[in-house]
């Protein structure tokens, strides 16, 4: 017995000397936490490793705290910050963070190019490569649809499926239709949406499976979780909605950086924060599986990412609607039966 | 005396900075709004309907989980411990397993086998399929999941216990009765501490539970305490709505308490070794075979297939190896190290309450157990906000504050067990011992460590299998660069592929299930050496 943990005891303080943190050499480094997918953006952050001789330091989000577990930490830190970055996969994150003093300002010479309502003005936060809010729609569907208002057409009743609104981009989307029609159109539009008999998914990315196995007609879904099923050959189609000239545009959801108020490694930080905002990453996230719009013109794309310019976009604020998220949160609670 | 006061206050001043010093700290948050002192977050629990249905869903679920995994466990612990089914041992480890997955990956994975065109609809067609899905979704879904990982916890209590009966008490009772009537005339009440204690722990968990509820959509105190967290970022109201369930917890010690009383002192080990009283089943092997079996199938077997199948070829398993054997070792490092601290901690926390060593005993188990009911978010918020300083940065930025996380939340269990072991420990001999003039360090050394060893280690290993498969401390205050294999997991889950995550799952009971062989393996070696 003894003998056997002579043996295992230096074994295992050895994997443990391995496996702890701040035991390789000292080399600059950067600590980012991440709220875009961790399987999107890991190979960025070891391409900036490789580029730059920087070593990233990540804290990643799960699927189970519904992206939301880096903020919080964020926010518990403010007083003594641990991180450098803050990569958000969609913009209103970062306004939170702004509201909270969380967020520092930096303007990238990377940002110059990405359109004025994908950052903040002061340079609070900088938005880049983006998802779009789409309808999926089942090849099978003769009359397709071309508005979110589909989901209240009584030929779509028990047919239409949406990700659980008290989550994710789907929150972000309804807080602001609530914004561009005003509270009461808006709670009519759930309302109807429900008698009409919308099926609550726990994703979007189960959204987009019922949609291609035929159990749903449609549903509103983010492009990359559209992008994926059609590049997986599956009988499904992305259609951007309300493109109309009188219609309000689709609803667009960039990530964002931001830098972190008294971050341990301000330099590191910004070197990081520019090679994300570049057209170079825009690029890469564009042709992986992320499938994500650039926001900088003239960037090449896969034939299945649309361009941003040829994209009519809903007009947002997202602070705004960073703000009207908070105040619908008990409308949603209800809604969803949460 | 001296040294057996300043050791067990030392403990006990270890568990206060590490659990319940967070605690306060979120609780004054809870009590402050916009920096002022305020009752709001209180007065607003109270004046909304929806808080007593939230009470009665958390209730309901608690009840559900517990009762189901006790009708379950009980008389699975008693057929493997007490009887000649046949298998036993397998069945006893493919029990055990769903323990170690984390029971959000569980809902999932039923969940994908319920969908259109998942497992279930392939084998029974789409409309039975759709019917179970919509079933899914909902308290029976949340308590199938929950039950099933739980389980194991009440069947493993049962087995534990059962073998602390000393057999000829039994076998005096044979003499006169049928087999039958002996297991539950005298096993069954003689267990009932030990399975009181396992059914609480698992109302509790069920209780504290967040993950599985928020993806079945069956709304409960866990889940609205994490959307205040996840939607507003409001720690004090979140704090708030984890007060019922520190309320919930009291009242269910109450109970536990006043059925128990001096119940647990009954038990005495055996004096013949491992000798064991067992009752041959005869003409009821073959259906109670088949039973077990279809449970397992039921409970076991399926949501692991699903996993198996989805992982598919072994490249999956190559890639998933690359992908978290950094994360795989930091985790059995830290799963190691977390639970060799708990059961030196709860050796002492357990002294103290089975003892009675210290006035505040009492106190000292609520508070314990009250740490281990409360959501992993509430004590991961309350970590931050006590140890994240520039003076305490050296704790803070390392794995260090994993270890505090999983003192601060798992102590009831290497307590609790420590409880039990002392419980078999005769007080005369501590006695015999201190007035032949033996110190109390000494006491410890020779006689109390030595009796109650196999009970630490049956700790050290519930706690190992806690701390492995901890989420909620562990992704709020993980070191950067630091993550373990269920945060790994759970951050895969978010666009991964489904059979990378299935083999990463795998690995995760690979992980779990080696360090049980291996002190199962020590143990055995070194009982053949001692025969020699």
């Amino acid at each position: 017995m003894r003998k056997l943990l002579i043996a295992v005891v230096p074994t295992i303080m050895a994997a443990a000397l391995v496996a702890l943190p701040g035991c390789s050499p000292k080399t600059a480094e950067v600590v980012v936490y991440v709220s875009e997918d961790q399987v999107f953006s890991e190979p960025i952050l070891r391409d900036f490793e490789r580029d730059r001789g920087i070593r990233v330091k990540p804290v990643f989000d799960t699927e189970e705290a519904k992206s939301t577990g880096v903020m919080n930490r964020l926010l518990a830190e403010k007083d003594n910050p641990q991180a450098d970055v803050y990569w958000a996969n969609e913009p209103i994150r970062a306004e939170v963070l702004k509201q909270e003093n969380v967020a520092a300002t930096y303007q990238s010479p990377s940002a110059e190019g990405i359109p004025a309502r994908f950052k903040d003005p002061k340079g609070y936060w900088t938005g880049f490569s983006a998802r779009a809010r789409v309808l999926l729609v089942n090849n099978s569907v003769a009359n397709k649809p071309k508005s979110i208002t589909a989901y209240r057409d009584p030929a779509f009743n028990s047919k239409t499926v949406i990700a659980n609104p008290l989550f994710g981009t789907t929150t972000t989307e309804i807080a602001a239709l609530f914004i561009l029609w005003g509270d009461e159109k808006a709670n009519t539009f759930l309302a109807e949406m429900k008698r009409n008999g919308v099926k609550i998914s726990t994703s979007n990315g189960e959204s987009a499976d019922f949609v291609a196995s035929g159990d749903s007609a449609f549903g509103l879904v983010d492009s990359d979780d559209a992008a994926n099923l059609i590049k997986q050959g599956k009988p499904v189609e992305m259609i951007y909605p309300d493109q109309g000239d009188n219609e309000a545009g689709c609803f667009i959801v960039p990530n964002a950086v931001v830098l972190i108020n008294g971050g341990p490694h301000p330099e590191a930080a910004t070197k990081l924060i520019d090679y994300l905002l570049s057209a170079e990453t825009e690029r890469k996230l564009a042709s992986s599986d992320a499938a994500q719009i650039p926001l900088h013109e003239g960037v090449e794309t896969p034939a299945i990412v649309r361009k941003i310019e040829n994209i009519k976009t809903m007009p947002t604020d997202y602070a705004t609607v960073a703000r009207k998220m908070r105040e619908i949160e008990p409308v949603l609670k209800q809604w969803s039966g949460l | 005396m001296r040294a057996r006061r300043i050791t067990l206050s030392a403990a006990l001043l270890i568990l206060a900075i590490l659990g319940l010093a967070p605690i306060v700290l979120m609780f004054m948050r809870s009590l402050t709004v916009d920096g002022a002192f305020s009752i709001e977050n209180y007065r607003h629990l109270l004046a909304t309907g929806r808080s007593w249905q939230l009470l009665a869903n958390s209730l309901a679920l608690g009840l559900a989980t517990a009762l189901i995994s006790t009708l379950v466990g009980l008389p699975l612990g008693l057929l493997f411990a007490k009887t000649d089914l046949p298998l036993r041992r397998m069945f006893v480890l493919l029990f055990a397993l769903p323990l170690v997955i984390p029971p959000y990956i569980t809902a999932v994975s039923w969940a994908d086998m319920l969908a259109p065109h998942g497992l279930a609809s392939r084998f029974f067609g789409e409309t039975t399929a759709q019917v179970a899905s919509h079933l899914m979704f909902g308290l029976p879904g949340c308590v199938l999941v929950l039950a099933s990982t739980f389980m194991p916890a009440v069947m493993l209590a049962t087995m534990t216990f059962v073998r602390t009966i000393n057999p000829r008490v039994e076998e005096a009772a044979r003499v006169s009765a049928r087999p039958l009537r002996v297991l539950s005339g005298i096993t069954i009440p003689l267990v009932r501490p030990g399975v009181l204690l396992a059914t609480t722990l698992v109302f509790l968990l069920a209780l504290g539970e967040f993950g599985v509820p928020s993806f079945l959509r069956y709304p409960v105190f866990a889940v609205e305490s994490f959307t205040q967290f996840t939607v507003s970022y409001n720690f004090g109201a979140a704090t708030a709505l984890a007060v019922p369930l520190a309320l919930l917890t009291f009242i269910v010690l109450g109970i536990e308490w006043f059925a128990l009383r001096e119940k647990i002192q009954s038990l005495r080990p055996a004096s013949n070794g491992d000798y064991n009283y067992f009752v041959p089943l005869r003409a009821h092997r073959i259906w109670l075979f088949v039973l077990v079996s279809v449970i397992c199938a039921l409970m076991v077997i399926t949501p692991l297939l699903s996993l198996m199948l989805q992982a598919g070829s072994w490249q999956s398993y190559a890639r998933a190896l690359e992908v978290v054997s950094g994360s795989l070792l930091r985790s059995i490092f830290l799963a190691a190290a977390g639970a060799t601290a708990l059961t030196a901690l709860g050796f002492f926390v357990g002294y103290v309450i089975r003892t009675r060593a210290m006035s505040i005993w009492r106190a000292v188990d609520a508070g314990t157990v009250l740490l281990f009911a409360l959501p992993g978010t509430v004590i991961g918020m309350g970590l931050i906000a006590l140890w994240n300083r520039p003076a305490t940065n050296f704790i803070y930025a390392t794995p260090l504050i994993i270890v505090f996380g999983y003192l601060a939340q798992y102590t009831a269990l290497t307590g609790r067990v420590t409880v039990a072991g002392l419980s078999l420990v005769p007080t005369s001999m501590e006695e015999a011992a201190a007035s032949a003039g033996a110190g109390w360090m000494r006491r410890l050394a020779r006689i109390v460590l030595p009796l109650v060893k196999h009970t630490l280690v049956t700790g050290w290993l519930i706690a190992y299998i806690f701390c492995l498969r901890d989420t909620g401390i562990t992704m709020l205050v993980y070191p950067p660069g630091y993550d373990t294999l269920p945060v790994r997991i759970f951050t895969l889950m978010a666009n991964g592929a489904p059979a990378l995550i299935a083999a990463a799952c795998l690995f995760m009971i690979v992980a779990t299930a080696l360090p049980l062989i291996g002190v199962a393996s020590l143990l055995r070696l070194q009982r053949r050496h001692s025969w020699r």
